[in-house]
């Protein structure tokens, strides 16, 4: 299949410092257009008019987990397919393998670096459209 | 992306992260009244569950903004409340302690972050520059508006094999300095608008910086008020006007040359792995190297391998007991001198006293105060360098001696054969010394000597050993590198050291050095190793000096 685009981001996480290196991880470094949730509830809010290209979601939040919130995500019409990255922090491999296995394309630990949070998206973004 | 995106990213960056540090102590604040309401008697799921979700923002955030262990010990308690929240039932009064404990260490941190920030994530700058530590350990700025004495001194500096930017001005070093920073700072203090201009400068710099660069400041003003001001802003040295330009590199290489403190290194005894972990996350936030292990039988693999500077050993473990392995460590030569510090619940002053008896050096009582433990730990490693470095070090060179070294190449040896790694070893000596020393004396020789020693230990890395093996021979160990390396290493060591300044400007004889190299293989003990060196070296001699010559490679020796 032709390589789609990755522009639109829709980051979903709880912590506000987090945000707000994690935007200017995405924008200022990535140059991705991205839209920032603090919870499961929102992102399923905002997800269908903001249409991204990826979402990527802290798995421990209050409320709506990570996983809750993909599930919840995948109900929406406009939402089936859209690709989707995990983020936590010290994943064990079966957690891993456990968030893959949900549909997920890959997983991202913390603390990244904002430097090269980008590159790391785009690099699993590739990987899994170059298969 | 335009090449100057990174810098403002970075600087925003740094500003998140300021931010964050000003609101960390709220946020523990926060923790610690979610905390204050839970106590093995006051059981309440609620409270639990938001003390969940606070301390695993910590956990996460901590690191994200540099404070690693920060994260490391929210993480450990985390572990625990969630044992906790899985069971289902009120806190154990042991787990009420560590997690009291580990709070301690959290609040501790939130008093003074900076003081236990660790290398942030994020700063690629940084990194870089600790990859090439080898050539920005000797990176010096000069700061100074008399453009013909800013270059005399530039010159001089750079023959002592400094590299140096030279500044106009204190306003120029502000973002450099960020960006790049050096080994030192050498700092004018009159500038044309201002009288003080390099000290407020220099003053400026600290603001933002955590890790301090030492700054050597010259000036023509040698009054009392200005010396204040310099040592008030953390000026190492002061120098006036003409300035004693051998004095000042002599101060440059005690900064540059003498490596910053190794860590202390801590290994832990102890069979409850949590509690050894918490005494790791304590030493940690000093910044020392803490080794957990919890099976006694393999205490002997973890004093050789992680060579540590002192061993803190609970006193009670199944099977084997503190006091049995100390006598044990204590009947090895090598461990002969390194402390032990004995950790029990044990308050019976006399069995306290039959520890100290047989090799232990201190002993703490459980439950274990932080700063008790750091006190203890600090004390006793400091004394212990101490002591070794007079033993082990050669009184002219302050290179390791013989002894030392012969045993450091058996233990990197061993280490090299179980881990697989390369291991260089090098012999060096100054060509036709005895005519060194027979025509300039022996001063001018034990200048020579100890030339050889500051190019080595300029040259090398940090890891490397270095060491005197007596008369005018030189050993160094090169743990993780092959023989092709270690001789372009060494071919450029020699060239520079045929190129420095002679100690006496009259003298026409050249000074040059020979050197053997012998990588480690299989069929290499330390002895035949040291053999293989020895006759490479004899090689080099034979070939004409002034060269490496590789083991086995006598005959196809090249100049240099």
């Amino acid at each position: 299949m032709t390589r789609a685009a990755l522009n639109r981001v829709l980051l979903v996480e709880d912590d506000l410092d987090i945000q707000s290196v994690a935007q200017l991880a995405l924008e200022a470094v990535g140059g991705f257009v991205v839209e920032i949730c603090s919870s499961g509830s929102e992102a399923l809010d905002t997800a269908p008019e903001f249409c991204p290209d990826l979402v990527i979601l802290d798995v421990m939040m209050p409320g709506m987990n990570g996983p809750g919130t993909l599930r919840a995500l995948r109900e929406l019409p406009d939402m089936v397919e859209t690709p989707v990255i995990f983020m936590t922090a010290k994943a064990q491999r079966h957690e891993v393998e456990h968030y893959l296995e949900l549909g997920a394309l890959g997983v991202i630990t913390k603390p990244f670096d904002p430097m090269t949070l980008s590159a790391t998206i785009n690099s699993i973004w590739s990987q899994h459209y170059a298969a | 992306m335009p090449p100057d995106t990174t810098y403002s990213v970075q600087d925003q960056l740094d500003e998140l992260r300021q931010a964050y540090i000003a609101g960390l102590s709220a946020r523990v604040d926060q923790l610690t009244s979610v905390w204050n309401t839970l106590s093995p008697e006051a059981w309440d799921t609620s409270a639990l569950e938001t003390m969940l979700q606070l301390i695993h923002k910590l956990a996460g955030s901590g690191a994200t903004f540099g404070f690693t262990s920060l994260s490391n010990t929210a993480h450990t308690i985390e572990r625990y409340l969630l044992d906790i929240q899985e069971r289902n039932a009120p806190l154990t009064s042991e787990e009420y302690t560590q997690i009291s404990a580990l709070m301690e260490v959290v609040r501790m941190v939130a008093k003074d972050p900076t003081q236990h920030a660790s290398t942030l994530a994020w700063k690629p700058y940084l990194t870089l520059n600790q990859h090439l530590s080898g050539a920005h350990s000797r990176l010096v700025y000069l700061v100074e508006d008399d453009l013909l004495l800013a270059r005399e001194l530039a010159l001089e500096l750079e023959q002592s094999g400094y590299t140096v930017r030279t500044f106009a001005h204190p306003r120029e070093l502000e973002q450099v300095v960020h960006d790049a920073p050096p080994a030192v700072i050498v700092m004018d203090i009159m500038f044309a608008e201002d009288r003080l201009a390099g000290i407020t400068g220099i003053a400026q710099i600290r603001q933002f910086r955590e890790v301090t660069i030492p700054v050597l400041f010259i000036s023509a003003r040698n009054d009392l008020p200005a010396r204040l001001h310099a040592v008030r802003v953390g000026g190492v040295a002061y120098f006036t006007k003409p300035i004693d330009v051998p004095r000042l590199i002599e101060q440059l290489d005690q900064l540059t040359v003498s490596p910053r403190p190794e860590p202390y290194r801590v290994l832990i005894v102890d069979d409850d792995q949590v509690l050894a972990e918490y005494y790791a996350l304590i030493l940690q936030q000093r910044d020392m190297v803490a080794k957990i292990i919890t099976d006694p039988l393999h205490v002997m693999v973890g004093l050789v391998d992680f060579q540590p500077d002192l061993i803190l050993m609970d006193l009670y473990m199944p099977d084997w007991n503190g006091l049995e392995l100390a006598a044990v460590i204590r009947q090895q030569q090598t461990f002969v001198g390194i402390p032990i510090v004995f950790l029990s619940t044990e308050t019976n002053l006399d069995k306290q006293l039959a520890a100290i008896k047989l090799g232990g050096d201190d002993f703490l009582t459980k439950p274990i105060q932080p700063e008790r433990l750091i006190a203890s730990v600090v004390a006793r490693v400091q004394r212990s360098r101490t002591l070794q470095s007079y033993m082990m070090r050669d009184g002219l060179t302050g290179l390791l001696n013989h002894t030392t070294m012969k045993e450091l190449l058996s233990t990197e040896v061993a280490r090299a054969q179980r881990q697989a790694t390369p291991l260089t070893l090098a012999m060096l000596d100054i060509d036709n010394f005895k005519q060194v020393n027979d025509t300039l004396g022996h001063t001018a020789g034990d200048w020579v000597l100890k030339r050889l020693a500051r190019l080595l230990q300029q040259r090398l890395r940090a890891t490397d050993i270095i060491g005197r093996y007596g008369g005018d021979e030189f050993a160094v160990i090169l743990p993780n590198t092959d023989a092709l390396v270690a001789r372009q290493i060494f071919e450029e060591i020699c060239q520079d050291f045929a190129h420095i300044q002679q100690p006496d400007d009259s003298t026409t004889i050249p000074i040059t050095c020979s050197c053997g190299i012998a990588a480690f293989s299989d069929d290499h003990d330390s002895n035949s190793l040291n053999e293989a060196a020895d006759s490479a070296l004899y090689g080099a001699k034979r070939a004409g000096r002034n060269r490496v010559v590789p083991a086995g490679a006598q005959e196809q020796s090249m100049p240099t």
